[in-house]
């Protein structure tokens, strides 16, 4: 086995680590250039001093490019085109982009219901190569997962018009809800131009490093997928999903646990279900765009080891904001990390500053050695606290995603029995209080401070092929490539459709460059379709995924 | 005011009462497919729940099922009905302002007594949530709104005698739709005359005629009755586009209907046009639930002009509206030897279940009593296996008198009946003695 680099571009630190034969062989940090995420990434390849000579299998980077250019509302300018149809207003929508409207309506199956006006695709068009060239259109009709016509035929109809025109299509993300589809297709190409840059930059500067095997980018549901293919946007959100993996590296294969990355300014919190991280129910939000992204179910709040400690009329609070390092480590302002640091639960930093720092957030006559410990462990048990609130919200979650069948309801098995796994640079100085807490085994690996890069150079490609096949209109539609196509067998088919998908995927993955080895199926759902008391046909649904996990357990 | 709206999608995609049943897994594929695509549980104010399985005595305390609740398979009634209870609790607790249980199996036409499935039903699951939240959260006064197209004879069956439920049914005159059941007459027991309302329309009136006929009759009845809680049978067969009836009501008819009822909670009952109506009635309730705009909420297909309308519809709820208020009951007194004291009040009937073609024979006594409910005793038995089961049920808020006559009744019976169930809703428990056995829940 070659050797595995893992990058994890974090907020404040990138962290770095090479691995041989699950082994860890070297591992650091950089400080991240939040302007430069590429010499970052860069900067934490060299860190390695990896000769050129050296048999390197992959390198992943878990990047926090996208999410910034969306939070920082640095995206190209996209034109979204809708063909809603009837049904819910649009109004009744909060719309973070503008959009403009086509008439044509198709149904839950497909169908055409209402034709679309040709004319106005004519107004289209002028308007939209009177402000650009090379417009970036985004065109999404409601259930163009069920047929994407009115897509393809507006995209033939522009391209043909507009010679540079960018288009993508809401088919491509081929999951229903309409409102998803258009803000994911939407992100997807606003996002499409800058992620680009990054992937020729990138791949140049690695290749004039001597190394010329894949690279791989971190997704939010705990994959990699290769630098060429992925979609941009599903780039999103690496960095928790990278704790989750990195913790899922250094446990027992079936074990369950709840991961609990602590870093400066915010805490990560994930599940791990008889080893396998959960997903979440609903695509991924970010700012104020929901979409279809798949993510590893995660909570986020905003408490670290530098979170701020303010008084606030008597009242000691831990704020949610980080104004600095901590005091202890030559920061301005108190944080959880003296008063850890005072507690001897970390040994980093100076004690003497530590003291300094609590004893300010006392009235002077109450600076006492006994007061300030007091202090210093309501502060760890206040902290500790938030993130056990969150952790019981991610619980709650969980066990509440809904269940469309009696199987599901009957057997939902909610009987596991977790361990905590901390990582991040504060998790040493927490584990005694969340084991008295939880009352659970927290652990803290040999790798808690470089957990991340371990877990993106340790994770497994995922995607999904999940079918829709309605045999009585003879079409089949694989909702995360788009792709649309006509069916030949069966009216009433069986087991066969299982293959039919697999047979798919398995070409597919080949084709996208990845891995197709540990792959699961779903239990497929057959609808008999009924007319006139005669069965004509069936809808299957079933899908075929590459779910989330590690390559090998780092010893 | 802001509305928080929970629901509840179980559309039981494993279970079905036959490949070519009405009652089939594709039954709310559909609409999943367009609740789902048009982004509807992405709403702020919308909370989805997950489903849940219901205890076995909350069943209990509401319906007796014979011969042995563990013979019949109730695990997806079970659920559709664990299912309302939650959305029920959550509205009860103030975390809802209201909600939409969208569940199979339906539940209306299953009573008191239960041998089988009937109408599709094997569970009441509005009752049973009454019930429950009168036992948990000592609710006094509650109110059903059926607006399926088919007469909920199991719902009216089980509140007939309870003055605190007020029962009504809108739907299909019954001389020309199953269950064949819910005239005028049908107005409660002795104890609770009134307290049914069957309003059964000609067929063909449309969102006009529903509207009128809730604007003029139902809302005044149930200002006038002032419930703490308003359940809606949620049944979808009014509309234009239903195989089994032609009552020609549109998707946005079924929202002005909500709009105008504000149910706490609507409870999704029959409805099998699975393709026409469903996919855009179940949307129209939920967003008139949520407080959204349902005016775009379109079929594809359009209404046939057929409507009952104008003069001839006017005249027509006139006289039978009429007709209900001057209806006087005509009670029939008759006891046993072995009874308490008391009048009581005898009734019998034959119940159909359809689904698998067979019949019950049930006699009721009610006591007579001006402080409460009264206690009842239902006779009930198998007219194909000819097996029996006898209920005695207490009533909640029962007097000293009736709770006294409920256990006399049952120490009286207990020694020459094999199967009787003894609901005290009062005491919130149930015997089941079946054989020389007893089972206690509560």
């Amino acid at each position: 086995m070659g050797y595995k680099i893992g990058i994890d571009v974090g907020g404040t630190f990138t962290d770095t680590v090479l691995i041989q034969n699950n082994e860890v062989i070297k591992k650091g940090k950089v400080l991240t250039d939040p302007k430069n995420i590429l010499n970052t990434v860069l900067e934490a390849f060299d860190f390695l001093e990896i000769p050129p000579s050296m048999p390197l299998d992959h390198i992943t980077v878990s990047t926090t490019l996208v999410t910034n250019a969306i939070l920082l509302n640095k995206l190209s300018k996209v034109n979204l085109i809708l063909f809603p149809g009837s049904g819910v207003r649009l109004s009744s929508f909060n719309w973070p982009v503008k959009y403009s409207v086509l008439s044509g309506e198709l149904d839950y199956r497909g169908r055409e219901v209402l034709p679309p006006d040709k004319r106005e695709w004519k107004e289209l068009t002028q308007r939209l190569s009177s402000h650009s060239e090379n417009p970036l259109v985004a065109i999404v009709s409601k259930f163009s997962h069920r047929n994407n016509i009115f897509e393809t035929e507006l995209k033939a109809y522009l391209e043909n018009e507009i010679p540079n025109v960018h288009i993508a299509l809401g088919s491509e993300w081929g999951k229903s809800n309409f409102y998803r589809r258009s803000l994911t297709t939407y992100l997807n190409l606003a996002c499409t131009e800058l992620f680009s840059n990054f992937r020729c930059n990138l791949k140049k500067a690695v290749i004039s490093r001597g190394f010329n095997g894949p690279i791989r980018i971190l997704k939010a549901d705990g994959g990699v997928f290769p630098l060429e293919r992925i979609r941009p946007v599903e780039s999103i959100y690496s960095g928790p999903a990278a704790s989750i993996l990195g913790a899922l590296a250094q446990s027992e294969p079936e074990e369950s646990f709840i991961v609990v990355d602590i870093g400066g300014t915010t805490t990560d919190i994930g599940l791990v279900l008889g080893g396998s991280p959960l997903l979440s129910f609903k695509g991924a939000q970010i700012d104020n765009f929901l979409t279809h992204i798949r993510s590893l179910a995660t909570r986020s709040i905003t408490v670290g080891g530098d979170s701020t400690i303010i008084n606030r009329n008597g009242e000691i609070i831990i704020s949610n904001y980080r104004t600095g390092p901590a005091y202890c480590m030559g920061g301005n302002s108190p944080t959880p990390t003296d008063a850890m640091r005072y507690l001897n639960y970390i040994k980093i930093g100076s004690y003497q500053k530590a003291e300094e720092a609590l004893a300010e957030l006392l009235p002077e006559n109450e600076r006492q050695a006994l007061t300030i410990r007091t202090l210093a462990e309501s502060i760890i048990e206040q902290m500790v606290e938030k993130i056990i609130l969150a952790i019981k919200q991610l619980l709650t979650e969980w066990k509440n995603e809904p269940a469309y069948k009696v199987w599901e309801v009957l057997h939902q098995n909610l009987d596991y029995k977790f361990n905590i796994y901390l990582s991040g640079g504060p998790a040493a100085g927490l584990a005694k209080t969340f084991e008295n807490k939880m009352k659970t085994r927290a652990i803290i690996s040999n790798w808690a401070p470089i957990s991340n890069a371990v877990g993106a150079a340790m994770a497994k490609p995922t995607f999904s092929w999940t079918l829709n096949l309605d045999t009585s209109l003879a079409k089949y539609r694989i909702e995360e490539t788009g792709e649309q196509g006509a069916w030949k067998g069966a009216k009433r088919p069986y087991r066969e459709v299982e293959k039919f998908l697999v047979d798919i995927s398995k070409e597919q993955a080949l084709e996208m460059g990845i891995d197709f080895d540990s792959f699961k199926i779903e239990p497929f759902e057959y609808f008999p379709l009924v007319d006139n008391h005669r069965t004509i046909g069936q809808i299957v649904r079933g899908s075929v995924h590459l779910p989330p996990g590690v390559i090998g357990r780092i010893l | 005011m802001m509305v928080n709206t929970g629901i509840i999608f179980f559309p039981a995609f494993d279970w079905s009462l036959g490949e070519t049943h009405p009652e089939r897994e594709e039954r709310l594929l559909y609409t999943q497919e367009q609740i789902f695509e048009e982004g509807i549980m992405d709403f702020p104010q919308i909370k989805q729940y997950s489903p849940e399985v219901a205890d076995i005595f909350d069943v209990l305390r509401t319906q007796a099922i014979f011969p042995d609740y563990r013979q019949h398979d109730l695990d997806a009634h079970l659920i559709a009905v664990g299912s309302s209870i939650i959305l029920g609790k959550a509205i009860i607790e103030k975390e809802l302002t209201n909600g939409f249980a969208l569940i199979r199996p339906p539940g209306h036409h299953s009573g008191a007594t239960v041998w089988g499935n009937r109408g599709f039903c094997t569970l009441n699951n509005e009752a049973i949530l009454i019930n429950t939240l009168r036992a948990k959260y000592g609710l006094k006064k509650l109110a059903i709104v059926d607006t399926d197209v088919h007469h909920g004879d199991g719902t009216q069956d089980i509140f007939y005698n309870d003055p605190n439920v007020l029962y009504i049914s809108i739907h299909q005159d019954g001389r020309t739709l199953f269950p064949g059941t819910g005239f005028t007459e049908e107005k409660g027991g002795p104890n609770a005359w009134g307290t049914v309302i069957n309003i059964p329309l000609v067929p063909g009136v449309g969102d006009e005629g529903f509207i009128y006929t809730f604007e003029n009759w139902i809302l005044p009845k149930l200002q006038e009755f002032q419930p703490e809680i308003i359940i809606n049978s949620a049944g979808q067969d009014n509309h234009f586009t239903d195989p089994l009836a032609s009552m020609n009501v549109s998707a946005q008819g079924y929202g002005k209907i909500t709009e105008l009822l504000k149910p706490d909670l609507a409870v999704l009952e029959g409805g099998y046009s699975i393709q026409g109506a469903l996919p855009y009635v179940n949307m129209a309730i939920l967003l008139a639930l949520a407080g959204e705009d349902y005016s775009g909420v379109i079929e594809p297909q359009k209404l046939k002009n057929m409507e009952v309308s104008g003069e001839a519809f006017l005249s027509f709820i006139h006289d039978l509206k009429k007709h209900h208020d001057n209806v006087k009951p005509n009670w029939i007194f008759r006891k046993e030897k072995y009874f308490p004291s008391g009048d009581w009040v005898y009734g019998e009937k034959d119940i159909f279940y359809d689904t698998h073609w067979f019949r019950e024979r049930r006699k009721d006594y009610v006591r007579k009593c001006n402080h409460c409910g009264g206690t009842v005793l239902m006779l009930s038995q198998n007219l194909e296996t000819y097996e029996k089961g006898l209920v005695i049920r207490i009533p909640f808020e029962a007097c000293e008198t009736c709770e006294q006559a409920g256990y006399d009744l049952f120490d009286a019976l207990k020694e020459r009946e094999k199967n009787i169930f003894l609901q005290n809703l009062k005491n919130n428990k149930v015997i089941w003695r079946i054989g020389n056995g007893e089972v206690n829940f509560g």
